[in-house]
């Protein structure tokens, strides 16, 4: 430890400020401290406490400055109180700049808070260096596929051939489903995830009480939150949930809530595997429906632990293609999780942390231009001040310090501003972006990071006045002949092209991404969403008395029709390949959609058939009809289905002989996957009753009145079963969140860029029509009119946003046209997106500009020339 | 004049460099604060502290040879002057007439109220 030296930085800082004659024994102590702290705790927090430890002697008392005898204390507050006075006087003006700043400010702590939160994803579990995921690669229809869904036998395998790779194996379903759990009298429909005994310690839960444990199999852990909720506040240790209305499960323990970036975020409790997978009902070498993880030994390198496992699976199932296994460290899951044609990617996640970075960037270089580009206009007016005070005799010195000080003033009551918009906006922003931030009020880093900024954007801001403006003589400054060079203008009108460019480019970019969502929004769906609630069957008993369910539920009187089927018409699980035309050796080469469903699902869903017929009940025997959508008669090459006849594999449907099946119907894709991709080839099969129950409302129907009438005629039937039903609708709108969110957040940004651009040109207008008061007086005496002035006032800034537009319309298209592949079903950018745009922000800057303008112009002419 | 009243933090750190004695300086008072108190203090405010009971007449300090673990550096150790020591009494007294004026506490039932 004996080379272990306080950080030289730290000292270099700390005797930057600190009197000398204190310097000894502050150093003397530090040291002292830091070297107790190696012993205590660690080199690390040792130095980071010094730091801490030198911050906290920014104290006057230590102070170089507050040496009694000097007489700079007095000065600076001497510069002070002028900085205050000249803020106040120019309210407008001030609040404009301290405005803009904040805004940008707050915009670019907001990135960085979140960018942090994605950068952190999964740090939150201690062994995040150790723990791996398995995943396979295989070889499908030519194309690589990197897979997570691995066979329940292999993590039992990987644990018990390789102890000395990995300290410990869990395995947990591939998809964990929500499962109902009961105490008392009090049902909750609730995300859990089976887990191996292992896992609690290896995703080092934080036990609030109880243990950690799955050792027994019926054994179960609470998040705080839902123990909370199932037990407000009697100890939940050792009572008794029941589960989907037939296990008994004890509470083990309850762990502190996994926060919402981790990949277990949405785990609400933990059950063991061992429920499923036990020495009754052993897991399998054939069944693709669990993921696992694994915690590495100290000193193993994953990349060889992965080369080492590689064959596990082909030594032990025999595949017609190999199927190689790889692991993935923890801390590329999120953002370095995706793979392509095998290798491995930035995730779409990664593309956002790039791209909110970049415009973070440029919001706040366009606040930080603002700032700068409004403070030096307005100290041009300033001359006189200076020249006066050179002549009363004030140094160059002197004048510089009160500039600083001035800017200074002002950045740091914009970042106090900005720590409090932050502070209000962020539950909101909290809402559209799905994360959990908070302020980080204890980070010294944060805390550091805002001071650095905010005295470069003063010190740039206030260097111009404060060297150029103090290097003139007295009498150029007094006869106020100091005059803005060419090259000075051009620098502030390229400024507000860029900031108009930023904002434009914004302002497509937001048009694009609502067009989108406008657009996939209102995609034909195949079916009619309106009035159509689901309801999730889940006990034995459900399936039993599915018609009786239905016919109670028809006697309400408030439902049309009621069908089920064994998969939500949310997504398009259930996907089976195999099928020929029947007198063909060739199975179709893709796998279709298949579903059952009951015979009422067409009325129900109110599909559109377009050829054939629908499922009946009274034609007797159906199971040997199938009805198919319009895209996967395409892609069987069939122009006329409707009486052909299709054979499936052997095993499907649970039949061992492959079965034939005539088609007898052709109805519209319905949109059941993503709303942006082409619809999956769908086939539909007949069946008795199935899971997930659909009821059709009558459209005179109130919702007040029918939805309980349903769930008393469910009750009756089924008692004790969960009635928790949703709006198809509802569900359909939630496939759109992720766009919406983007949606939310380009409007935000958008909003923030034009404000602040807005505020940078109506500072700056009202500084061009002060210095041309005069000219503008004089035009009015010698008879210009409103328009003619107006034009004269505006036309400069008019031209600056059409350069403007220039820049940001191709830049636009290409980053969009980028965005918009992403999606199979898009619009197109459009002219009129263009112009709206453009339009838009010629309006918006003609509108700034023009309450100077006007204000200039309308004024007597007799006040702009009087005025000195 | 010179402010002579003596605050909560004052108070307790001017008692600190009672008890340590010879020891009394900057980093071993905010140990010792840290450990009695189980409240972390940084270095500079406890200097800070110091420096304005100094002010106030109540502490001297002196500087003395360091050790090595301090780079050989000196430290300036405090000792409570005559004024300090009666402004302590003065806080301790009144604290003790108000304690002496709560009832619960002059006839002994105070123990139930903290049990």
């Amino acid at each position: 430890m004996k080379n272990s030296k306080p950080p030289k930085l730290a000292e270099k800082f700390l005797l930057l400020f600190l009197k000398r004659e204190l310097a000894e024994e502050v150093l003397g102590d530090l040291d002292e401290k830091f070297y107790w702290t190696i012993e205590k705790k660690s080199l690390r927090r040792a130095k980071l406490n010094y730091w801490y430890q030198v911050f906290n002697y920014l104290r006057p008392f230590a102070f170089k400055f507050f040496k009694s005898n000097s007489i700079i204390p007095t000065m600076i507050k001497q510069n002070f109180k002028i900085s205050y006075r000249v803020l106040i006087k120019n309210k407008v003006f001030s609040a404009i700049n301290i405005g803009g700043l904040a805004m940008g400010m707050s915009l670019a702590i907001l990135i960085g808070l979140w960018t942090h939160d994605e950068l952190t994803f999964n740090q939150y579990h201690e062994n995040y260096d150790k723990i791996v995921q398995v995943l396979r690669k295989d070889v499908d229809d030519g194309e690589i596929k990197v897979n997570s869904s691995l066979v329940s036998k292999l993590g039992q395998h990987l644990e018990q051939s390789f102890p000395t790779l990995f300290e410990n194996v869990v395995i947990t379903f591939y998809r964990n489903r929500t499962l109902v759990l009961t105490v008392g009298k009090q049902s909750l429909e609730r995300l859990g995830y089976f887990f191996s005994q292992d896992a609690p310690e290896m995703l080092s839960l934080e036990m609030v009480a109880g243990q950690a444990s799955l050792k027994n199999k019926d054994g179960l852990l609470l998040s705080e939150s839902l123990a909370k909720t199932l037990f407000q506040d009697k100890n939940p240790i050792g009572e008794f949930v029941q589960i989907n209305t037939s296990v008994e499960l004890i509470v083990n323990g309850v762990y502190k809530d996994l926060p919402l970036n981790s990949t277990f975020g949405d785990m609400e409790y933990m059950l063991s595997m061992e429920l499923i997978y036990n020495e009754e009902s052993p897991p399998t070498w054939d069944n693709y429906n669990t993921k696992i993880y694994a915690k590495l030994n100290e000193g193993i390198n994953y990349q060889e632990a992965s080369a080492l496992i590689k064959n596990e699976l082909n030594k032990n199932v025999d595949y017609d293609e190999p199927i190689d296994l790889l692991l993935l460290p923890m801390k590329e899951w999120h953002l370095h999780g995706e793979f392509e044609d095998g290798a491995q990617v930035a995730s779409s996640r990664m593309i956002f942390v790039k791209l909110y970075v970049v415009i973070g960037v440029f919001v706040l270089l366009l606040a930080c231009i603002n700032f700068m580009n409004l403070n030096t206009a307005r100290y041009q007016l300033r001359g006189k001040e200076v020249g006066i005070r050179k002549t009363v005799g004030s140094r160059r010195r002197q004048l510089i310090s009160q500039f600083l000080v001035e800017s200074i003033l002002y950045a740091s009551v914009s970042f106090v501003l900005t720590i409090l918009i932050v502070w209000v906006i962020l539950p909101w922003f909290n809402g559209i972006s799905d994360k959990d931030l908070s302020m980080p009020w204890g980070d010294p880093l944060f805390w550091l990071a805002g001071i650095f900024f905010t005295l470069f954007s003063a010190l740039i801001a206030g260097s111009y006045p404060a060297f150029f403006l103090s290097s003139f003589s007295p009498l150029k400054a007094l006869i106020g002949s100091i005059k803005q060079g060419k090259s000075n203008i051009r620098l502030r009108q390229s400024l507000v092209v860029f900031q108009f460019a930023i904002s434009i480019l914004l302002m497509i970019g937001t048009l694009t991404v609502h067009q989108q969502i406008q657009y996939s929004k209102a995609r034909p769906v195949g079916y009619d969403q309106s009035d159509l609630i689901t309801v999730r069957g889940r006990s034995g008993e459900y399936y039993k008395k599915f018609d009786l369910l239905r016919d109670e539920i028809l006697r309400t009187g408030y439902v049309e029709e009621m069908a089920s089927a064994n998969y939500p018409l949310m997504n398009t699980l259930g996907n089976n390949d195999g099928f020929r035309l029947e007198g063909q050796e060739k199975s179709y080469p893709i796998s279709f959609n298949t579903i059952y469903v009951t015979p009422e699902y067409g009325k129900t869903t109110k599909w559109e058939l377009t050829a054939g017929r629908d499922f009946t009940r009274v034609d007797g025997d159906e199971s040997q009809n199938v009805i198919i959508s319009e895209s996967a008669a395409e892609q069987m090459g069939l122009e006329n289905p409707v009486g052909k006849r299709l054979v499936a594999r052997e095993g499907f449907g649970w039949e061992s002989r492959g079965r034939t099946y005539n088609i007898i119907g052709v109805v519209k894709d319905m949109i059941k996957g993503s709303p942006y991709e082409s619809p999956r080839p769908l086939m539909l099969f007949s069946s008795e009753s199935e899971g997930y129950a659909f009821i059709r409302m009558k459209k005179e129907a109130s919702y007040v009145e029918a939805i309980p009438a349903i769930q008393e005629a469910f009750q009756e039937i089924l008692p004790g079963h969960p009635f928790n039903y949703e709006f198809v609708d509802d569900q359909y709108a939630r496939k759109f969140r992720d766009e919406e969110k983007i949606g939310s957040l380009a409007t935000f940004f958008s909003v923030l860029a034009i404000l602040i651009s807005c505020l940078g040109l109506f500072g700056l207008s009202a500084f061009v029509v002060e210095q041309r008061t005069k000219e503008i007086g004089i035009r009015k005496v010698l008879g210009a009119s409103l328009p003619t002035l107006w034009r004269l006032l505006s036309k400069d800034f008019t031209l600056l946003v059409l350069i403007a537009c220039l820049i940001a319309i191709p830049v636009s298209t290409a980053l969009l046209n980028g965005w918009l592949e992403n999606y199979e079903y898009r619009i197109e950018i459009t002219w009129w997106m263009y112009v709206s745009a453009a339009v838009g922000g010629l309006f918006i800057a003609l509108f700034t500009v023009s309450y100077h303008s006007l204000k200039a112009s309308l004024g007597n002419p007799v006040d702009a020339l009087r005025s000195e | 004049m010179k402010e002579s009243k003596l605050g909560d933090f004052e108070e307790t750190i001017l008692l600190l460099v009672g008890i340590l004695n010879n020891e009394a300086y900057a980093f071993k008072i905010a140990e010792e604060f840290e450990t009695q108190t189980k409240r972390p203090v940084s270095i500079g405010a406890v200097h800070s502290t110091l420096s304005r009971i100094e002010d106030k007449g109540f502490l001297t300090s002196e500087m003395e040879a360091g050790s090595a673990e301090r780079g050989g550096r000196r430290k300036r150790i405090y000792t409570i002057t005559a004024a300090g020591q009666r402004a302590l009494e003065i806080s301790r007294e009144l604290k003790m007439t108000l304690w002496n004026q709560f009832p619960a506490f002059a006839e002994g039932k105070l123990n139930f109220v903290l049990g």
